[in-house]
């Protein structure tokens, strides 16, 4: 047992280092041990999901097909609202949102990273909101916009529906998280570059355009993905500003059915939603690692 | 670590007792022939969560006039209906106690931790297939709640209904109303609790709730604080109630708990003997006067 453990250690350390190198484990006993372990966890997942004492209850209760279906499509006459229906607000809203954040986003990274003395005013306002709109939980903000923008009874500004205050909130939360990937990005630009740049007569703002954001770009591709991920899910929390988006429309489901079905199936649906994203986030990863890997 | 497993086990028994039951159960039927209130006296031990105690569940905060302030004072409508059963079958006050359970999970799969709740839950056909309702201690009728002085107020025949944004409280029969009888043209907003869609009303965000006649009412009383302007004055206006659709609300216990039967019968005695009535008086009496309007 422990042979074998240190075996696989000793074997599986250096093709960790070097991805690109024929990984040395590619033997019968490899595919045997992957064999094994995968059916015992998994088999062991399902069997307790089988064999749990609640099951048979938790099984109906939460992957009913009828039910599944039954929310999928609503029931216009029993006061049922489509999941999958309302996940086409989700990704309206998601898509909405979506442009807003990259240009606000870049917006407020630049605003902190200017030198100018004139600006720093703006350069505060950066840091104090990105310590705000990273601090405060997204629910809340979606709360203290959606029911007190319309509170202040501020005439055209009061008076927009809940999915633009949901969408608003999305945006100035992730503005501020995407302003740090940025950020980030930018600076993993190593100095030399922007010194190289400016040695051969180009401007502070060409270097910056030409030079640094290609690259920084690439650095923040999969970062700013993970980002959006999160931003596909958190769009369930327009339902709580009274909007029927996927979740909610499960919710009603699961509180007129006394079931949960509903809520398994906006699951479905937003995995099918984020999956792809997922994978091309986990794809430009491995590139990007394979890349700098084989150049050093 | 002892201590953990032996909430464990304990959680395994009683997962298993509540699967046992619920195979067994499914043939226990409310309107079925009730046991006599005697009979009851001696046998409701067996089925008690809690032997020689009464447990009853309600959502917290516990509204007005169903609860006034806390469930346990026996004041408010439910907390009073509550008490009178207990009475009926011969539990004392004193043993009647009170535990806290979320709307949203007393009809969780699994065990319930209460002999019985009650939280202005409506019955449904659907709903029964997963919890055992007690027979009606309180018929319904839906209400229209606006602001005073918006259109709806004075406009509301039936094809006027349809063109207002009606937003609701999610899984009220209420919102099943707007839906079945209204059906407007747009689509309802749907608020996680009763105060997020007063907020809403409050800020014109939705024209009107539609909401159980007595918690329409309250909503729409001076002393409610639900619907505010600057001045801290009440501006929500009850319009009218909706005809009967038979809903009415009944008491939760866990499928196929056979305590029904017992407070079943302590129902239709109190039903017969006029202390639901005197009930209804004492805590709904200002709730018969709301006038009819068509859907």
């Amino acid at each position: 047992m422990t042979d074998d453990t240190d075996v696989t250690l000793s074997e599986e350390t250096p093709s960790f280092l070097a991805p690109r190198r024929k990984q040395l484990l590619v033997g019968r006993r490899a595919v045997v041990a992957s064999t094994v372990s995968t059916v015992l966890i998994i088999g062991g997942l399902v069997a307790a999901f089988y064999l749990a004492p609640g099951g048979k209850v938790v099984r109906q209760d939460y992957f009913n097909l009828h039910y599944m279906w039954e929310s999928l499509v609503g029931n216009h006459n029993k006061a049922l609202f489509s999941v999958g229906t309302g996940l086409l607000i989700n990704i309206r809203i998601f898509l909405i949102a979506e442009v807003f954040i990259l240009a606000f986003g870049l917006g407020l990274a630049w605003t902190r990273m200017t030198r100018s003395p004139v600006l720093v005013p703006f350069r505060i306002l950066a840091v104090v909101y990105s310590d705000i709109f990273r601090g405060i939980p997204v629910l809340l903000v979606f709360l203290l916009i959606g029911y007190g923008v319309p509170g202040l009874q501020l005439g055209y500004i009061s008076n927009q529906s809940p999915e633009i205050y949901g969408c608003v909130a999305l945006i100035l939360t992730y503005s501020a998280y995407v302003a740090e990937v940025f950020r980030a990005g930018i600076f993993s630009v190593p100095h030399g570059q922007i010194l190289a740049a400016r040695s051969l007569g180009l401007t502070n703002a060409t270097t910056m355009r030409r030079v640094i954001l290609p690259q920084a770009v690439r650095t923040v591709i999969p970062p700013l993905l993970n980002d959006f991920i999160s931003l596909q899910k958190d769009t369930a929390l327009l339902s709580v500003l009274g909007v029927i988006e996927a979740v909610q429309a499960g919710t009603i489901f699961q509180e007129s059915r006394f079931n949960s079905s509903g809520l398994v199936v906006a699951s479905l649906l937003f995995l099918v939603m984020t999956i792809p994203l997922t994978r091309v986030t986990d794809g430009l990863i491995a590139r990007d690692r394979n890349r700098r890997l084989a150049t050093t | 670590m002892r201590n953990l497993r032996l909430s464990l086990a304990g959680l395994v028994t009683l997962a298993t007792i509540g699967t046992v039951s619920l195979s067994t159960g499914v043939g226990a039927n409310a309107s079925s022939a009730l046991p006599s209130l005697a009979s009851c006296k001696t046998s409701i031990a067996a089925n008690e969560f809690t032997k020689g105690k009464l447990t009853v569940a309600t959502d917290t905060p516990a509204y007005t006039p169903w609860f006034v302030n806390n469930p346990s004072n026996g004041k408010g409508y439910e907390s009073g209906v509550a008490f009178a059963i207990a009475k009926e079958l011969g539990v004392a006050n004193s043993n009647v106690v009170w535990v806290h359970e979320p709307f949203n999970a007393s009809f969780a799969p699994g065990p319930k931790h209460f002999d019985f709740d009650v939280n202005e839950i409506s019955y449904t056909s659907a709903r029964a297939q997963v919890v055992t309702f007690s027979n009606s201690y309180y018929n319904v009728q839906q209400s229209i709640i606006a602001l005073k002085g918006s259109k709806i107020v004075t406009h509301h025949t039936p094809a006027e209904l349809k063109t207002y944004q009606y937003g609701d409280q999610i899984g009220t029969t209420g919102l099943t109303y707007i839906e079945q009888v209204i059906k407007p043209t747009k689509t309802p907003r749907v608020y996680p609790s009763l105060a997020e869609a007063a907020s809403a009303l409050e800020t014109h965000q939705i024209d009107a709730i539609v909401l159980d006649t007595p918690d329409g009412q309250y909503m729409a009383s001076a002393s409610s604080g639900e619907v505010i302007n600057a001045k801290k004055q009440n501006i929500a206006v009850q319009v009218g109630q909706f005809p009967s659709t038979g809903e009415h609300y009944g008491l939760l216990f866990q499928k196929g708990n056979k305590l029904v039967g017992c407070v079943n019968a302590a129902i239709a005695a109190m039903k017969s003997d006029g202390t639901l009535t005197s009930l209804q008086q004492k805590w709904l009496s200002i709730y018969t006067s709301v006038p009819q309007i068509k859907p």
